[in-house]
């Protein structure tokens, strides 16, 4: 499987701008969130896409698990949010983080989530009882070198769920125990986060994605390269890939078609293919081979892409992104 | 021996040396002779008025700053929460200025039908276009010219634009040189209105005295305008050296850094507040770069908190010091941005529908005026253009607006012919 064929089977426009995304397995169902402060429930292969939507926040709605007839929402307004999936019933409503809640991921046997936010915290959450089991603070600093708040953006599991990666604004990254909260590694990826002291002193950037190879040793981080203007997201998508036991910065990706920020990273289950996605302008699919150490193959997306869940070994993506649902067959 | 004169902004255009600047603004003053003083005019320069503008360049954002929209498809992720006048709320980003809003009046009607930068930028620094063969005063230059005192040994006009994103659309227009600003882009303190290193305090000292005593027997017996235009513009020239102290952000106590914040920005504004205190009466200090294209909502992050702060800061300063009557803070940009967030995140140029504020000096606080529609992407009441905003702060300011200049024997008011004021922002 080299990923050469990519093939977009259903384009769905939306009015809102979509973040986040869960699948309901072995279905073609899916809860979609974004902009208008909902949950909608869609089956995309459906003329009508949308079954229903239902209130969900009081701001953008960035993060979606599911697990079960459990679906857990997380949003800018701190929130985190309960839902019996099949009925849309409000279970219970947690105010999780003090500031924007950027992502939240399951753990690979399904019974924890792990959610960060600009608040700078890590947290691990029990997704029966709605309990947090550990806070991982301090590490990430709420101010940026130029005193200006700093963001949390992205955090992922390794495969038995013992480690928990995280990454901030700045490009600090942090590798930790998940049920220990300890610390035991740290990487930068710096080149990700652009400040202009001269021209327009302000930032841009940051990486946006992160993911743990299936065997635990890679850690890759995605975001986009070194901007110029920061008016726009002009620098190509980037990907930065650590040997992260050794701290060390192992190969460097770069979207030499696209340009924007990388969103969505996953590792394929037999480790060689690592799929980013995102954009800006325009959205994109990079798919890097990490034994030939190359961006394989890229593809323009009909939106910039914020999220994707896949299935069947990364053959079916459910895309969201700006103002559309895209599902895409790939081979 | 004279070294050559750093410019003040790196540009031939600015390359200004004291022996220059006498010579201008002796000229400016003999122009000035143009223009009739009356006794209204004197009264209002005594009365001690200053201007400083927060220029918020590249075009900050009405819907994250003054006129929210939360929960609209074009809102963004912000909330809107309530200031100190009950039902007028403003974003979620500035807490501080919701909480002192009693002093300041937010317009949210402004339709200004310019969204390129550089001409919007000198449309929203004059409050006008241009003419062919007319290039109108900008703010800074008028207030310089209506509330500045001849003998002040302090600028008129400073500008501070330390970015370099944005500049060059500020000017005096038809006023002249004498009513130019003093620019500081390169760092805060002044560069070439140091006295030469090869000259020794003593002997600088021994200079003036000479000059002083020189001066004084030449105009024995001798009554001139341009011998006391020229003793006027040394005077001033003298005095912009002594200034130099009050770009010494060092000279305030620490608590008082402390509480304006660490940024470039913040340290500038307690700098506008010093020049404020010592009777300069237009200070711009710019705040670069507002262009949010790309991820609009993480630069106003990063920048509405930042200003948030500062300005509501400057404003308890100002008030703590019994100046906040007689100084006007504004914050304006060349215009505001899109309500339709793009594929980038970011929001766009729009000049159809932004807001802007005015806080102390003249101006009905802890209310709003005019108002835009619920997705934001119209003016629906009180709708006005760069001219009425001018009048309104001139009149703010105790200035006629229809008051004339003349080039020649043209008569030219300050602001277009017949605009009024919106009464409804003054006290």
């Amino acid at each position: 499987m080299n990923f050469t064929s990519i093939k977009v089977e259903k384009n769905i426009a939306r009015q809102d701008i979509l973040f986040a995304v869960a699948r309901v397995p072995n279905s073609s169902k899916a809860f979609i969130a974004g902009s208008d402060f909902k949950i909608s429930e869609i089956d995309f292969q459906q003329a009508k896409p949308e079954i229903r939507s239902f209130p969900a926040h009081s701001s953008y709605v960035t993060a979606l698990i599911l697990k079960d007839d459990t679906l857990i929402s997380g949003a800018y307004d701190g929130k985190l949010v309960w839902w019996k999936a099949s009925s849309g019933e409000k279970i219970k409503s947690i105010d999780a983080h003090k500031k924007w809640i950027r992502q939240a991921t399951i753990s690979p046997d399904g019974k924890h989530f792990a959610s960060v936010a600009d608040d700078m915290a890590l947290k691990i959450w029990n997704i029966a009882d709605a309990k947090m089991v550990r806070e991982m603070t301090g590490e990430h600093k709420p101010l940026t070198p130029n005193d200006f708040q700093s963001m949390l953006y992205a955090c992922a599991f390794n495969k038995d769920g013992k480690l928990v990666a995280s990454v901030d604004k700045t490009g600090h990254i942090v590798v930790w125990e998940t049920f220990t909260g300890k610390k035991i590694a740290t990487m930068e990826a710096p080149i990700m986060y652009t400040w202009d002291p001269n021209a327009r002193r302000h930032s841009i950037g940051g990486p946006r994605s992160i993911a743990f190879s299936p065997d635990s040793k890679l850690l890759a981080v995605g975001g986009t390269g070194k901007i110029g203007n920061i008016d726009h997201l002009e620098a190509n998508g980037r990907v930065e890939v650590f040997n992260w036991e050794k701290s060390e910065r192992l190969h460097e990706f770069v979207t030499d078609k696209s340009k924007g920020l990388v969103e969505h990273l996953e590792f394929h289950p037999d480790g060689n293919i690592l799929l980013g996605a995102g954009g800006a302008g325009e959205g994109f699919l990079a798919f890097m081979d990490l034994k030939e150490k190359k961006v394989a193959h890229q593809e323009k997306a009909a939106m910039n892409i914020h999220a994707i869940a896949s299935s069947d070994n990364m053959k079916s993506l459910l895309a969201v992104g700006h103002h559309r649902v895209l599902h895409i067959k790939t081979a | 021996m004279n070294k050559i004169r750093k410019n003040y902004c790196g540009s031939t255009e600015h390359a200004v040396s004291r022996r220059q600047f006498i010579g201008s603004a002796a000229s400016g003053i003999a122009g000035a002779s143009l223009f009739a003083e009356n006794a209204l005019s004197a009264e209002l320069k005594k009365q001690g008025k200053s201007v400083i503008l927060l220029w918020l360049a590249g075009g900050a954002s009405q819907l994250e700053t003054f006129d929210p929209k939360p929960g609209a498809i074009t809102g963004g992720p912000f909330q809107s929460i309530q200031t100190s006048t009950p039902g007028v709320r403003i974003s979620e980003l500035m807490p501080k200025m919701a909480a002192r809003f009693k002093d300041t009046c937010v317009i949210r009607s402004l339709n200004t039908k310019n969204g390129d930068h550089g001409s919007a930028s000198q449309l929203m620094m004059r409050g006008r276009k241009d003419e062919a063969s007319l290039k109108y005063p900008d703010m800074g230059a008028v207030l310089a010219r209506e509330l500045g005192k001849p003998e002040s040994q302090v600028p008129d006009y400073v500008s501070f634009y330390l970015q370099s994103e944005g500049r060059n659309f500020s000017g005096s227009g038809f006023l002249g040189a004498r009513f130019g600003p003093m620019e500081l882009s390169k760092s805060v303190m002044p560069e070439n209105i140091n006295k030469p290193d090869h000259i020794s305090e003593s002997d600088f000292l021994d200079r003036m005295a000479l000059r002083d005593l020189w001066s004084k027997n030449f105009e024995t017996g001798r009554s001139s305008g341009t011998l006391a235009s020229h003793q006027q513009a040394f005077m001033r020239v003298h005095g912009l050296m002594e200034s130099q102290k009050l770009f010494d952000v060092s000279k305030e106590p620490q608590k008082m850094r402390d509480m304006y914040g660490p940024t470039q920005f913040a340290e500038q504004v307690l700098i506008a507040r010093r020049l404020a205190e010592s009777g300069v009466p237009f200070v711009r200090v710019g705040r670069a770069w507002w262009d949010s294209h790309g991820q609009n909502f993480e630069t106003h992050q990063e920048l509405v908190p930042e200003l948030d702060h500062v300005m509501a800061t400057l404003l308890t300063d100002l008030e703590d010091r019994g100046m906040l009557k007689n100084t006007l803070v504004v914050t304006l940009s060349e215009f505001g941005r899109t309500p339709g967030i793009n594929s980038s995140l970011g929001r766009d140029h729009f000049a159809s529908a932004w807001s802007c504020s005015l806080s102390g000096c003249g101006v009905k606080g802890g209310s709003i005026y005019g108002k835009t529609d619920e997705k934001g992407e119209k003016v629906i009441e009180g709708e006005i253009g760069a001219a009425r905003l001018f009048a309104t702060i001139y009149k703010a300011l105790g200035i006629n607006p229809q008051k004339n200049y003349y080039v020649g024997s043209r008569p030219v008011p300050l602001t277009d012919p017949g605009t009024e004021p919106v009464q409804e922002v003054l006290a």
